[in-house]
C-alpha cells in the first residue's frame, strides 16, 4: 500500500461486461488502474509474462484478478487452476465474477482455491452497490500479500 | 401148482428193453421148450411101435434136454445172442446126424435146415443169417455128394407112424415160430401207432408251428403242423405245396436278410436260428422266431431233412418295442426338458439379442446332437427371412454371405413362416419344398418351427439331422415350445433393447436439459446484465447531456437484445431437432449438396468462395431437411472461418467406408483451422472459439445433435494455419434395408 495504484486484472470477454466493471469501479475512485484482457490465453500470458507481455515494467502483476468462468480459447477455470497452481501467482486474490448461478461453477471454482465468487446481478442498482462493496472489501479493507517482484 | 409156478417163471422172460429182443427171448425160450418136449416125447412112445430105434431116440433126447435146458438158462441171464447160436448149432447138429444116420438128404433134412437158417436170422445180424445158411447148404451138398459115393451107412427106414411124427414135430416149431413173432410184430406194430398219434398230437397242440423241409429246396415240403393256419391265416397245403410259399409272405424289410441267411445255413449245414416278421393273410404283421436243424441219418450221417419251428413271438416283439419306445421317449423327454430349461434360462438370463441367440442355437444343437441349428428372422420390409445365428463354422459362413430367405413356400422356413406352422421333411431329397444348402450337405431331415410371440410371426427356427427320418410329431411339439420361448425372448430382448435405447436417450435428454438450464442461467443472463446496467447508465447519460455516449450505451443495449433475441432462436431450433422429425427417406447426397449451395449462393459469392463438389456419393436414408442443415451449417462455419486467405475453397467429398460399412462425407475448407485442443469443446453448447466472429456457439452443436439422431459420426481434423475438415456418417438406403 505504497501508494502506487492498485493494478486490477479483469479477464472478461464480454466488452459490455467488461465496460460496466471497469465504469463502475472508476465512478467510485476505487480502482485508477485496471486491465482489462478479453480471454484466458492474454491473462495467462500477461500473469506469465509471456508473448506480447515480457516487458516487466510495463506489466507488473495485479493485486487481484478479476475473473469470468467462461472464455474463449482458455476457460476460466483453468486460468484460475494455472494461477494457483503456480508458486509465483497463487498468493493473488482470485475474485471469480461470473453470470452462472450453477452449483457446478461455484464447486468447481472453490475447489481450484477461489478467494471469491460473485453473481452479476441483473439491475443497475444491484450492480453499483457489488461494484462498490468489492471495491470497499479487496481494495479497501483487504490487505494483499506484497507483491514479490 | 408146483408145476404151474415153475412153469410161470420159465415162461417170464427178463425184460431186454426192446421189442426186437424180447421177441427172439420168448421165440428161443418156446423152440426151446418145443424141443425138449418132443424128444422126450418120441423117447417115451418110440418103444411102443418101433423098439429097435428106442436107444437111438435115447441118445437124441440125451443132448436135446440139457443143450435146450442151458439155452433157457442163457436166455434167462441175457446172454441172448449166445443162446442163439447155442440153438442154432444144436438145430443143425441134430439135423446133420439125422440126415446121415437116415441115409441122406430128404424132405424132412430140408425142413430142418430151413429151420436151422430161420433161426439163426432170428439176430438182426445178416452175416450170421447168411454164413449159417451156407453151412446148411455146404452140409447138404456134402451129405448128398456121400449118398452118391454110397460111402453113408445103411439108411435106417422108419415106420409111417414115425414120419408123420417127425413132420408134426417139424410144423408144430414152424408154427411156434411163426406165433410169436407174428404176435409180436402186430404188438410193436399197434404200439408205434399209438405212439405216433401221442407224438403227433403233442405235436400239433403245442404252441408252435413245426415243419419238415426237404433238404432239396425245390422239393415239397414234407409237413406242416397245423397251427401254420392259425398263425398265419393260410392252409396248410400253401405251404406243402409251394416250398418257397413262405418266402412269399416275407415282411419287405426282413426278406434280404432272411434269404441270405437261409442260403447260408442251406450250405454250411449250420442251425438256421432266426427273428423276423412274416405277413399274414389278413395283412397283419407276425414276429416269429423260426429256430430250424439239419436232421441227418443216425448211422451213415445223410441229411434227411430239415425239422424247424415257427414260434409267435408277436407280443414279446411288441412289449420289447414299447418298452424300447419307453425308454427312448424318456430319454429323449428328458433331454427336452433339459434343454427347454437351459432354453428358459438363457432366454430370461440374456437380454441382448446377439448373445442370446448364438446360445440358444448352440444349447439346442448340443443336447440333440443335431446336425445344425439355426435362427432366421423377419427383416422389417416383411420380404425376407434373414439368418441370424446358426451353428458351427458353416453357420458363421452363412450368416457372413448374409444368407436370407424369401417369404414363400420355396423353402421350409419359407412355408413355416408364411402357414405359422411347424414342418417336417424327412428325407429331404424327395420334398420338394427342401431348399438345398450346398453348405449343409450332410442333411437327411429338416424341421422348420416357426417363432411366433403376440400371434405374430417373428422368424423361425431350422433344425438339421444327419438321420433319416430323425423327427416325430412328438419332437416338434417339444421343439415348438423352445422356439415359442426363444420368440418371447426375443420379444424382450428387443423391449428390453428398446428400453436401454430409451434410458441412453433419456439420459442424454437429462445431460442436456442440465446443459440448457446452465445455459439459461449464464449465457440468457448474460446480455441481461448488460441491458439491465446500461438502462441504468442510460438515464445518467440523458441527465449529464452527454449525447454520444447515450448512443453508444443504447446501442449497447440493442445488440444484446438482438444477441438474447438470436440465443432465443437457436435454442428453439436445437430443441426442435430432437422432437420434430421429418421421416426419413432415401435421397441421393449430390441432392442435398446442390440444395444446400443454391441457399449458399449469396453467402458463397461474398466471400468469394469456391465450392468444390467431388466424387460420387450414394443414396442415404435420412430427414432430408435436417442433413441439409448439417451441410448448411459446416460451410457457412467454413466460410465465417475463412481468415484472410487469398483464395478460400470448401470441398466437399466422400472417403471410405467406416467400420460401420457407412460411408464417410466431408467438407474440407482452407481456412484459420482449429487447435486440437478444442476438437471436443467446439460441439459443446454456447461454446465459441472466437468472441469476434459473429455466432451463438449453438450450430455446432445442433450438427452433432442430427448426426448422432441418424447413427452417425462427427469428427474433425483440423490445425490452426492449415484449415479444417469436418467429417461425419450416414446410413445409406442399403444398410437401411438389411436392419
Amino acid at each position: 500500500m505504497a501508494g502506487e495504484p492498485i493494478q486490477v486484472m479483469l479477464v472478461e470477454d464480454n466488452v459490455d461486461h467488461a465496460e460496466l466493471v471497469i465504469r463502475t469501479l472508476e465512478e467510485h475512485r476505487i480502482a485508477n488502474k485496471v486491465r482489462h484482457f478479453l480471454d484466458g490465453q492474454s491473462a495467462l500470458d500477461h500473469l506469465f509474462h509471456r508473448g506480447e507481455y515480457t516487458d516487466l515494467a510495463n506489466n507488473p502483476r495485479p493485486h487481484v484478478i478479476l475473473l469470468d468462468l467462461r472464455l474463449p480459447r482458455v476457460d476460466g477455470i483453468d486460468v484460475l487452476k494455472a494461477i494457483k497452481e503456480s508458486d509465483e501467482l497463487k498468493a493473488i486474490p482470485v475474485v471469480v465474477l461470473t453470470t452462472s448461478e450453477a452449483e457446478k461453477d461455484v464447486a468447481r471454482a472453490y475447489y481450484n482455491h477461489a478467494n471469491s465468487y460473485l453473481v452479476k446481478p441483473v439491475g443497475f442498482e444491484e450492480f453499483k452497490k457489488l461494484m462498490d462493496d468489492l471495491g470497499f472489501y479487496w481494495l479497501g479493507w483487504n490487505t494483499n500479500p506484497h507483491s514479490k517482484e | 401148482m408146483l408145476y404151474l409156478k415153475l412153469m410161470k417163471k420159465i415162461l417170464s422172460f427178463p425184460a431186454y428193453g426192446n421189442e426186437e429182443l424180447n421177441t427172439v427171448a420168448q421165440t428161443i425160450t418156446y423152440l426151446s421148450l418145443g424141443l425138449i418136449l418132443f424128444s422126450l416125447i418120441f423117447m417115451a412112445t418110440v418103444p411102443f411101435f418101433a423098439p429097435g430105434l428106442f436107444g437111438r431116440f435115447l441118445r437124441q433126447a440125451g443132448i436135446i434136454v440139457p443143450a435146450c435146458t442151458g439155452i433157457i438158462l442163457l436166455v434167462r441171464r441175457k446172454k441172448l445172442q449166445l443162446a442163439v447160436m447155442a440153438l442154432t448149432t444144436l438145430l443143425w447138429l441134430v439135423v446133420t446126424i439125422n440126415s446121415i444116420t437116415a441115409g441122406g438128404v430128404s424132405a424132412p433134412i430140408v425142413i430142418g435146415y430151413a429151420i436151422v437158417i430161420l433161426v439163426s436170422g432170428l439176430i438182426s445180424n445178416r452175416t450170421t443169417g447168411v454164413i449159417t445158411t451156407f453151412i446148411c447148404i455146404a452140409t447138404g451138398i456134402s451129405i448128398a455128394a456121400a449118398e452118391a459115393a454110397g460111402i453113408l451107412p445103411e439108411p435106417i427106414t422108419y415106420s409111417p407112424a414115425i414120419r408123420i411124427s417127425i413132420y408134426i414135430f417139424f410144423f408144430l416149431m414152424i408154427m411156434t415160430f411163426q406165433r410169436v413173432n407174428v404176435v409180436n410184430m402186430m404188438e410193436l406194430i399197434k404200439r408205434s401207432k399209438s405212439n405216433e398219434a401221442r407224438y403227433r398230437s403233442l405235436l400239433e397242440n403245442i404252441p408252435t408251428t413245426t415243419y419238415i423241409n426237404n433238404t432239396d429246396a425245390n422239393a415239397k415240403t414234407e409237413y406242416v403242423s397245423p397251427q401254420v393256419e392259425q398263425l398265419l391265416g393260410y392252409p396248410r397245403n400253401a405251404f406243402t405245396d409251394d416250398p418257397l410259399f413262405w418266402t412269399k409272405i416275407l415282411h419287405p424289410d426282413d426278406v434280404e436278410k432272411v434269404l441270405a441267411e437261409s442260403h447260408r445255413t442251406a450250405e454250411t449245414e449250420e442251425v438256421f436260428k432266426m427273428q423276423y416278421r412274416l405277413v399274414t393273410k389278413s395283412g397283419q404283421i407276425v414276429w416269429v422266431k423260426d429256430e430250424a436243424a439239419l436232421v441227418r441219418d443216425n448211422e451213415n450221417g445223410t441229411p434227411l431233412y430239415w425239422l424247424g419251428t415257427w414260434t409267435d413271438i408277436t407280443s414279446r416283439k411288441q412289449a420289447e418295442e414299447q418298452q424300447y419306445d419307453l425308454v427312448n421317449g424318456m430319454t429323449k423327454r428328458t433331454i427336452q426338458l433339459q434343454t427347454a430349461a437351459d432354453v428358459a434360462r438363457a432366454a430370461t438370463s440374456i437380454l441382448d439379442i446377439n448373445e442370446l441367440l448364438p446360445n440358444v442355437v448352440e444349447l439346442i444343437r448340443d443336447h440333440f446332437d443335431y446336425y445344425y441349428v439355426g435362427i432366421f428372422l423377419i427383416d422389417e420390409v416383411d420380404q425376407w427371412a434373414v439368418l441370424r445365428a446358426a451353428t458351427g463354422e458353416m453357420g458363421t459362413k452363412m450368416i457372413e454371405a448374409g444368407h436370407q430367405l424369401k417369404l414363400e413356400d420355396s423353402s421350409m422356413i419359407g412355408w413355416s413362416l408364411t402357414h405359422k406352422e411347424a414342418r417336417i421333411a424327412l428325407d429331404v431329397g424327395e420334398d420338394a419344398v427342401r431348399f438345398i444348402n450346398p453348405h449343409l450337405p450332410l442333411t437327411r431331415s429338416e424341421m422348420a418351427l416357426p417363432l411366433i410371440t403376440h400371434g405374430e410371426v417373428i422368424g423361425a427356427m431350422t433344425i438339421q439331422s444327419e438321420k433319416p427320418a430323425a423327427f416325430s410329431r412328438v419332437d416338434i411339439t417339444a421343439l415348438q415350445v423352445m422356439a415359442d420361448l426363444v420368440a418371447n425372448a426375443i420379444e424382450n430382448a428387443r423391449l428390453f433393447t428398446d428400453r436401454v435405447i430409451l434410458n441412453n436417450e433419456l439420459e442424454a435428454q437429462n445431460e442436456e436439459l442440465e446443459q440448457f438450464t446452465y445455459t439459461v442461467s449464464h449465457d440468457l443472463r448474460s446480455p441481461l446484465v448488460t441491458i439491465r446496467g446500461f438502462l441504468g447508465y442510460l438515464k445518467l447519460d440523458a441527465e449529464s447531456g452527454d449525447m454520444e455516449r447515450f448512443n453508444k450505451d443504447l446501442n449497447r443495449i440493442a445488440s444484446a437484445v438482438d444477441k438474447m433475441q438470436a440465443l432465443l432462436n437457436e435454442l428453439l431450433e436445437l430443441s426442435r431437432v430432437g422432437r420434430i422429425t421429418n421421416p426419413p427417406e432415401d435421397v441421393p447426397f449430390e441432392d442435398i449438396i446442390q440444395e444446400t449451395a443454391a441457399l449458399l449462393s449469396v453467402q458463397l459469392e461474398a466471400g468469394n468462395v469456391q465450392l468444390i463438389v467431388s466424387g460420387k456419393y450414394p443414396v442415404i436414408h435420412a430427414d432430408r431437411i435436417r442433413i441439409r442443415e448439417v451441410v448448411q451449417n459446416l460451410i457457412n462455419n467454413a466460410v465465417k472461418f475463412m481468415g484472410d486467405q487469398p483464395a478460400p475453397t470448401v470441398e466437399i467429398g466422400m472417403d471410405d467406408l467406416d467400420s460401420d460399412d457407412k460411408p464417410i462425407f466431408f467438407i474440407r475448407d482452407n481456412g484459420i483451422g482449429i487447435h486440437p485442443d478444442y476438437h471436443e469443446r467446439i460441439f459443446g453448447l454456447f461454446n465459441r472459439l472466437d468472441p469476434d466472429v459473429e455466432g451463438t456457439g449453438i450450430g455446432l452443436t445442433i450438427v452433432k445433435r442430427i448426426i448422432e439422431i441418424h447413427g452417425g459420426r462427427i469428427w474433425l481434423e483440423s490445425e490452426p494455419g492449415k484449415g479444417s475438415t469436418f467429417f461425419f456418417t450416414l446410413p445409406t438406403a442399403k444398410d437401411q434395408k438389411r436392419t
